[in-house]
């Protein structure tokens, strides 16, 4: 099986089990995967020319402005926390206080994502951080809508 | 090529207005902004005179059906979304046209009501990833901050200065949301937002409307007119794509646009007497002294602390009318309010918070969070006095 068909295979399952819970529904649909047993991985796209990775997934490489350059490539969110803050009061839905990084893939892209299981752990800059797919917000109907999450991991 | 000059200005009070519908708003400073330019306002529907509206959330046609109120209908209008700098663009824009040749007058206004019960942030854009996640914008300029602080030594108290500063210019005008003065130590004792910025250290959430109206050295010529103000250069870019978005200890976006806008005035950082900045949190204005070449790269802190920021401080002075820190932020009006407090300073006609000797004034917007981009748009306009 190719890496995009077992992906797909993975990214259905867990699309399946997100609908029986009825409860946990992905923030976006092309994001992340979760598969039993195993860490999650986000879902970007790499230029199989360039090696360039970027995260969420460019439909074209804006880089090189060529199109067909790119391929979805699976990896493990892991990195580094750049900044970070806590907001004291979120909006409707968000867990107050929650706290917010600006994170360095080791893959190549920046994102700026909430953390997780963060309380209680001295931040520092250049501190790894591991992905985890858990809680952004909760809808009004109990729905949790669920994503990447970055957990400071300390030495 | 025409000479782009500014004739009149209007301006709501800035703050909560619910009482008042958002295109009467547009209308009162507009209708302010025609009538301080001394014609009769049958001109601007038989001369060449085209309109410009800024605005974030306010629904399509707005120029139109804020334009129709009082009779000006028929004309070409063209409706303008740049996030905070709506206001901003809307005025560039018209006045390329005028510099075109497309139009001999031009009205520029902006817009908003934002606020609501209980307070909050401003609505989340729902197509945005980081947006939706939680990146409030307060969140990414605490991260700018955490960034200047730990790479310049800035620290909390002079980002408390800058409120100060702010809140005092915005005691001395009555446009003005915030009008009491505040310090120091009230600032950092303000409840959190996103740390280290405090409630204080963030703009307020406001309704209000502002307008300009330009002429061409043409219309200036044949309908006898004496403006006292010309728009000299700007520069209008938008964000290139970037790791971290605005997380960042520099603006490059407002660098390049400043850039652009000191090249075609064929002037410098040294020129300007007074800057209307984009402050919506403390942090961004510390930023922007060094992004705008008021002071050198990351000592933006010393700058407002030296107390050469103040109206006569000795430096620029930044933000008399009181900044988006104390007027507030309706997105659409806020960078037209800024061409209006210039062309207030540059005639002398500021009152308590004019500036002494003000020839050269530089306006400064930056707007909208998107990933991946520093920001959405930044613009700036250089104003002198005639």
């Amino acid at each position: 099986m190719s890496t995009e068909a077992a992906a797909s295979t993975a990214s259905t399952a867990s699309t399946a089990s997100a609908a029986a819970a009825a409860a946990r529904v992905p923030i976006r649909p092309d994001l992340f995967v979760e598969r039993a047993g195993a860490a999650p991985a986000l879902v970007g796209s790499r230029d199989r020319e360039t090696g360039q990775v970027f995260f969420p997934a460019e439909v074209m490489n804006p880089s090189t402005m060529r199109e067909g350059t790119l391929e979805r490539h699976e990896f493990d969110g892991a990195g580094r926390l750049v900044a970070w803050t806590v907001i004291g009061r979120g909006l409707p839905g968000f867990d107050s206080p929650y706290a917010l990084g600006t994170i360095a893939l080791d893959a190549g892209p920046g994102f700026i994502g909430q953390l997780h299981e963060w309380r209680g752990k001295t931040l520092r800059p250049g501190m790894r951080v591991r992905l985890a797919i858990a809680r952004i917000k909760a809808e009004k109907d109990g729905t949790e809508i669920v994503g990447p999450k970055f957990v400071p991991v300390e030495d | 090529m025409q000479r782009v000059f500014v004739l009149g200005a209007g301006m709501t009070t800035f703050g909560p207005q619910p009482d008042v519908e958002v295109h009467e708003l547009a209308r009162r400073a507009v209708w302010e902004a025609l009538g301080s330019t001394g014609l009769p306002p049958q001109v601007f529907r038989s001369r060449p005179t085209m309109a410009f509206a800024g605005h974030a959330y306010q629904g399509p046609c707005f120029a139109q059906k804020t334009l129709m109120k009082i009779g000006l209908q028929g004309l070409p209008m063209i409706n303008v979304e740049n996030a905070c700098a709506s206001g901003s663009t809307a005025v560039i824009g018209a006045a390329a046209m005028i510099r075109a040749g497309e139009a001999e007058l031009a009205i520029a206004f902006g817009a908003e009501k934002l606020t609501r019960p209980g307070g909050g942030f401003l609505p989340i854009v729902a197509d945005d990833l980081e947006s939706a996640m939680g990146r409030v914008m307060p969140a990414a300029f605490a991260m700018q901050a955490q960034l200047h602080m730990e790479r310049h030594g800035t620290t909390r108290e002079q980002m408390a200065m800058v409120a100060v500063k702010n809140r005092r210019h915005g005691a001395l005008n009555p446009r003005c949301h915030f009008r009491e003065e505040v310090t120091v130590e009230q600032v950092l004792a303000s409840p959190s937002i996103a740390e280290p910025l405090t409630r204080l250290a963030c703009c307020p959430v406001s309704d209000g409307a502002a307008a300009v109206v330009l002429a061409g050295e043409a219309a200036v010529r044949s309908l006898g007119l004496q403006p006292g103000v010309e728009l000299v250069g700007h520069g209008l870019v938008s964000g290139e794509r970037t790791p971290f978005g605005i997380v960042d200890d520099h603006s490059e976006m407002s660098i390049r646009a400043a850039r652009l806008a000191y090249e075609r005035a064929g002037l410098g950082p040294a020129d300007v007497d007074l800057c209307e900045m984009h402050d919506p949190f403390t942090i961004a204005e510390l930023i922007h002294y060094e992004d705008l070449g008021f002071c050198a790269p990351g000592e933006g802190g010393a700058y407002v602390q030296s107390g050469r920021a103040a109206i006569g401080g000795g430096g620029v002075a930044v933000s008399p009318s009181g900044g988006l820190m104390s007027k507030g932020h309706p997105l659409g009006a806020t960078g037209v309010a800024q061409v209006a407090e210039m062309f207030w300073q540059l005639r002398g006609e500021a009152g308590a918070r004019q500036v002494p000797g003000a020839r050269v004034g530089l306006t400064h917007t930056v707007g909208g969070g998107v990933t991946r981009l520093e920001a959405g748009a930044s613009a700036v306009m250089i104003f002198r006095a005639l």
